[in-house]
């Protein structure tokens, strides 16, 4: 043991590149999955935030309604049921219909959102993108746009807005609200063709007291890594669902996406598994070196009798005290640097990110987000392949003749 | 008086084959070494001696013949077996010193019995004795590049005699020292000879180092042409 570490220290030059050599790759992979479970989190909150919700219970159409919901026209037996839940955090209620949007003789089709603001301030990326004016109010009377629908109809914020509801299933209602705020989103289907106003003017617009869609909320779920207790959740409410009624899940409401989040981290990981190998043929030449520089040494324990299995352990000894020196402080100062972006609330990326996080309507801030287990598990990975590329050098090690070892070194 | 033979060999031959060249190098050599003896071996260079000296230690095999350690024929060891042998009943002084270098003096010492399997206080507290009887005590926590060749030297023959081995082999041992600490590394060998009854047969080419030993072996191209008792 000792003499590893004299070894080790012996050979500076050689052992700092080694350390690099392992340290490098568990120090990235720390740092690459806590962007990945920042990147997770994010994009989860923000989808299933603004429009899928955790689930969505709906109607089963029998008849189809265009691209529009069916309604639910008495929401209050599947609203009681929610309540009793113990699986649900939280939910609100929505009303989508498709109306027409006019303004000074222009029209548009467009998607009515009927949301519940006081829930919506606080959970919807919506309100966190609207540029100017402002969001929606408990009770309001206001409409908010997307900046692209203002240019396109040549309004303004304060501005009055025609809405034309037309729920295929409802009467055809209007509503003339004041435009109070827009949301600047880059996503231009949605800048164009969403529009949000409080629940009851969506009622009106519909001329019924019904919604399109419960949007719940499963208790302690912070990210996809959650997601199997919200199956869980949607299959107990399932059970319990009147005929005529489904629930679905956020992947189910959002499948590219929620692949896209299944995809994310298993490339990163064999993306990293190349550093690591890389590491490993470091740690492996690291060694096999050392190995010939004290080809004498390791000669002069055998002819003294040293059992081949001690030299083979000597080298395997270095090889394991380099790398879990080298792993620890690379886990350490990876978890270190994620704790720390954490902590200063994110890191600012540079502006060619921030049109590709809007467009998941993610603020351009990396956020991290790691567990302990990925750290332990990093260095772990790496421990395992530096010991498994001092494999070879010390079965060299252990093939050395005593008597010619001597005669090269005289 | 008859005295126990703690190393013998008996017909030995030892052939070197490097590609089509055959190079003899022992040819037919019987001897027999006895407890307690103190022993050289002299001989122009390339008589053998280094070859003899491999092969009653068990560092190499003979082509024929047979060595006998402790009473036991060794031809038939296996790789792992004859390491044991070595580590149990054989102790070597290198010429060039062959000490550890990343290990102290003290550490240095301690090797062979850490590899015995001897507890620390007491592979240390022999380790010591040893040292402090060689008079390299001092140095115990120093590495060994921070000695002089003949320091280095005696730290090597403590090292040799520490585990109490059957037999203490030295190929030239003082071959890189000068004449006062040539001796002076003779004497001490003689020390150890006379106190712990130690076996020693180290092979030399300095001829004012013979008159300090029992018994001169002559080797010539491979057989031993005198042998003779000093003392
Ligand atoms: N590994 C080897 N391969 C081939 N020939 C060898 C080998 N080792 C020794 N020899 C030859 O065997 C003969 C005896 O060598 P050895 O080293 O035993 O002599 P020596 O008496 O120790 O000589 P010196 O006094 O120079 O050390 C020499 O001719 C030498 O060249
Ligand atoms: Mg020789």
């Amino acid at each position: 043991m000792k003499a590893a570490l004299r070894h080790l220290l012996r050979g500076r030059r050689r052992t700092i590149l080694a350390a690099l050599a392992v340290f490098v790759p568990v120090f990235l992979l720390v740092v690459f999955l806590g962007m990945i479970g920042g990147m997770e989190k994010e994009m989860f909150a923000s989808l299933t935030g603004f429009d899928t919700g955790h689930f969505q219970i709906r109607r089963v159409s029998d008849r189809p309604a265009g691209n529009a919901l069916p309604l639910i026209r008495d929401p209050a037996p599947l609203l009681s049921l929610v309540d009793a839940s113990d699986d649900v955090a939280w939910y609100t209620v929505r009303l989508d219909l498709p109306a027409l949007a006019a303004a000074g003789g222009r029209s548009l089709g467009v998607v009515v959102q009927g949301i519940s603001p006081a829930e919506a301030t606080f959970h919807s990326p919506l309100a966190r993108a609207v540029r100017a004016g402002r969001y929606l109010e408990p009770g309001d009377e206001g409409v908010v746009v997307g900046q692209q629908l203002l240019d396109a109809l040549g309004v303004s914020v304060g501005d009055e807005l025609i809405l034309l509801g037309a729920h295929p299933q409802g009467a055809a209602g209007v509503a003339l609200p004041r435009v109070v705020g827009t949301f600047t989103i880059p996503d231009p289907a949605l800048g164009r063709g969403l529009v949000q106003v409080d629940l009851g003017v969506a009622q009106r617009l519909a001329r019924t007291a019904g919604i399109t869609a419960i949007v719940g909320y499963v208790r302690d779920v912070d990210g996809p890594w959650d997601a199997p207790r919200i199956v869980d959740a949607v299959a107990r409410i399932r059970a319990q669902l009147p005929e005529g009624y489904e629930i679905l899940d956020w992947a189910a409401l959002a499948p590219e996406s929620e692949m896209y989040l299944r995809i994310m981290r298993p490339i990163t990981v064999a993306f990293m598994v190349a550093f690591f190998f890389l590491g490993g043929l470091v740690v492996l030449n690291t060694l096999y070196l050392s190995v010939l520089e004290r080809t004498r040494e390791l000669g002069i324990m055998l002819a003294l009798g040293a059992p081949r299995r001690y030299v083979t352990g000597q080298v395997i000894l270095e090889s394991g005290l380099l790398a879990t020196g080298a792993a620890v402080v690379g886990a350490v100062v990876g978890l270190g640097f994620v704790l720390g972006v954490e902590a200063a609330g994110g890191l600012p990326l540079p502006g060619a990110y921030e049109v590709g996080m809007a467009l998941f309507g993610i603020e351009p801030l990396l956020r991290m987000r790691i567990t302990a287990a990925e750290v332990v598990l990093s260095a772990m990975a790496m421990v395992a392949v530096a010991m498994a590329a001092a494999w070879y050098p010390a079965r060299r090690a252990a093939a050395l003749e005593p008597l010619e070892t001597m005669r090269h070194a005289d | 008086m008859r005295t126990e033979a703690v190393v013998e060999a008996r017909e030995l031959h030892k052939v070197y084959v490097t590609g089509s060249v055959r190079t003899p190098a022992l040819n037919g050599v019987d001897v027999t070494l006895s407890r307690g003896e103190f022993a050289a071996m002299a001989g122009p260079s390339g008589s053998g001696k280094s070859t003899l000296l491999h092969l009653l230690g068990g560092l190499d095999k003979p082509t024929s013949g047979e060595v006998l350690v402790s009473g036991a024929p060794i031809s038939a060891l296996s790789r792992a077996q004859l390491a044991q042998l070595r580590l149990r009943h054989v102790g070597f002084v290198f010429q060039a010193y062959n000490l550890i270098p990343v290990l102290t003096v003290l550490e240095n010492a301690m090797f062979v019995l850490e590899l015995q399997g001897l507890p620390l206080a007491r592979r240390r507290k022999q380790a010591l004795a040893v040292l402090a009887e060689l008079g390299v005590d001092k140095y115990a926590h120093q590495f060994p590049n921070k000695l002089s060749g003949g320091e280095q030297q005696r730290v090597a023959v403590a090292r040799a005699v520490v585990s109490d081995p059957a037999i203490v082999l030295a190929d030239e041992p003082t071959a890189n020292l000068d004449t006062k600490t040539s001796l002076d590394l003779i004497d001490l060998m003689r020390r150890m000879n006379e106190e712990h009854k130690t076996t020693f047969l180290f092979a030399t080419h300095d001829t004012r180092l013979l008159d300090r030993v029992d018994r001169v072996i002559h080797l010539e191209d491979g057989r031993i042409a005198r042998d003779e008792r000093v003392r």
